[in-house]
């Protein structure tokens, strides 16, 4: 039990390392803007996707996908939170199912953790893992939006 | 294969640049943002220490070695290597104690190993399923969470399989 314990510490402190940076490169994202941008682009999109008007929730939903795409971490979930009860009270379940199995299924850009903890292993090419996660995140989160749009029709 | 480690110092930098043109004070924005990382960290780690330790009981009782024997036959018929089969089981419920099985792995088996690649591609393509669930539905009465639950397991493990495959040539 005590050599759980020892590795709870040494990882928590690789894990420090890594938010460090990624916390201030993602601050930084946020405060030049850029962020914002990004879910502009995502909302034309998102609209179909969740198939509904209602302004407000597919923005919530579209910056809570843009932030989870870019790995923000704790920035995607209370979006979400707000999004899925914003469908539900609008009797759109289809979306608040859509939008949480994109979440469970989340594309990523950069697989930060996994990153650094191959770091950590001592990997010679820490970023190789980088075209495969994304390939297949693609992948599941295409999978599990067709499946949604799929069972839709069943009530 | 080796530009992709350039991916993220250029990132960083194309970022900085960007920053810079747009009249950001950089310097303080980026730190405003490191000091997050301490509390998070702090927030995560009762957790890590608790899967750590009982992961360290789990295999130290021989419980471990008996669930993963009767379960990697079928996880090779798949194509996921029976060495990542409590990665894979972990994941849809705790993200820091998968976390720690993904370094545990790693250290045993080696960052650049099949089965170290297979390991960090499933880790990074799959969620927390029920975790997510219970946090993105608290808020919702009369919630009706099987089949979208049912649907994003589906759908992570189909990925984990698919990302096994894509390991033998990436």
């Amino acid at each position: 039990m005590l050599a759980g314990g020892e590795k709870a510490a040494t990882l928590s402190l690789s894990l420090l390392a890594v938010y460090c940076v990624w916390l201030g490169f993602f601050k930084v994202l946020e405060k030049s803007g850029l962020a914002g941008k990004l879910s502009n682009a995502v909302f034309p999109l998102a609209k179909k996707l969740f198939r509904t008007n209602d302004k407000e929730a597919v923005y919530l939903a579209s910056c809570n996908l843009s932030a989870n795409f870019l790995g923000l971490p704790g920035a995607p979930t209370p979006l979400g939170v707000k999004a899925v009860e914003k469908f539900y009270a609008a009797k759109n379940r289809y979306a608040a199912d859509m939008l949480f199995v994109l979440n469970a299924t989340s594309l990523q850009l950069l697989p930060t953790t996994v990153i650094a903890l191959r770091l950590a292993a001592g990997s010679q090419s820490a970023a190789d893992i980088f075209l495969p996660t994304l390939i297949a995140t693609l992948f599941s989160s295409l999978l599990g939006a067709t499946l949604v749009a799929i069972t839709r029709k069943r009530k | 294969m080796k530009y992709f480690a350039l991916v993220i110092p250029v990132l960083f930098l194309a970022l900085f640049v960007y920053a810079l043109v747009r009249k950001i004070k950089l310097y303080d924005c980026f730190t405003e943002g490191v000091k997050e990382a301490a509390p998070l960290v702090l927030s995560l780690f009762p957790y890590l220490a608790a899967i750590l330790m009982l992961s360290e009981l789990f295999e130290r009782s021989g419980l471990s070695g008996y669930l993963t024997a009767l379960l990697s036959p079928a996880f090779r018929g798949i194509g996921i290597p029976p060495e990542i089969a409590k990665l894979v089981l972990m994941k849809p419920f705790s993200g820091s104690g998968s976390t720690a099985l993904l370094s545990e792995i790693l250290a045993q088996y080696g960052a650049d190993s099949y089965v170290g690649r297979c390991a960090c591609v499933s880790y990074g393509s799959s969620e927390t399923v029920f975790y997510i669930s219970a946090v993105y539905f608290a808020g919702v009465k009369n919630k009706k969470l099987l089949k979208p639950v049912l649907i994003a397991l589906f759908a992570n493990f189909a990925t984990v399989v698919f990302g096994c495959f894509l390991c033998r040539f990436l």
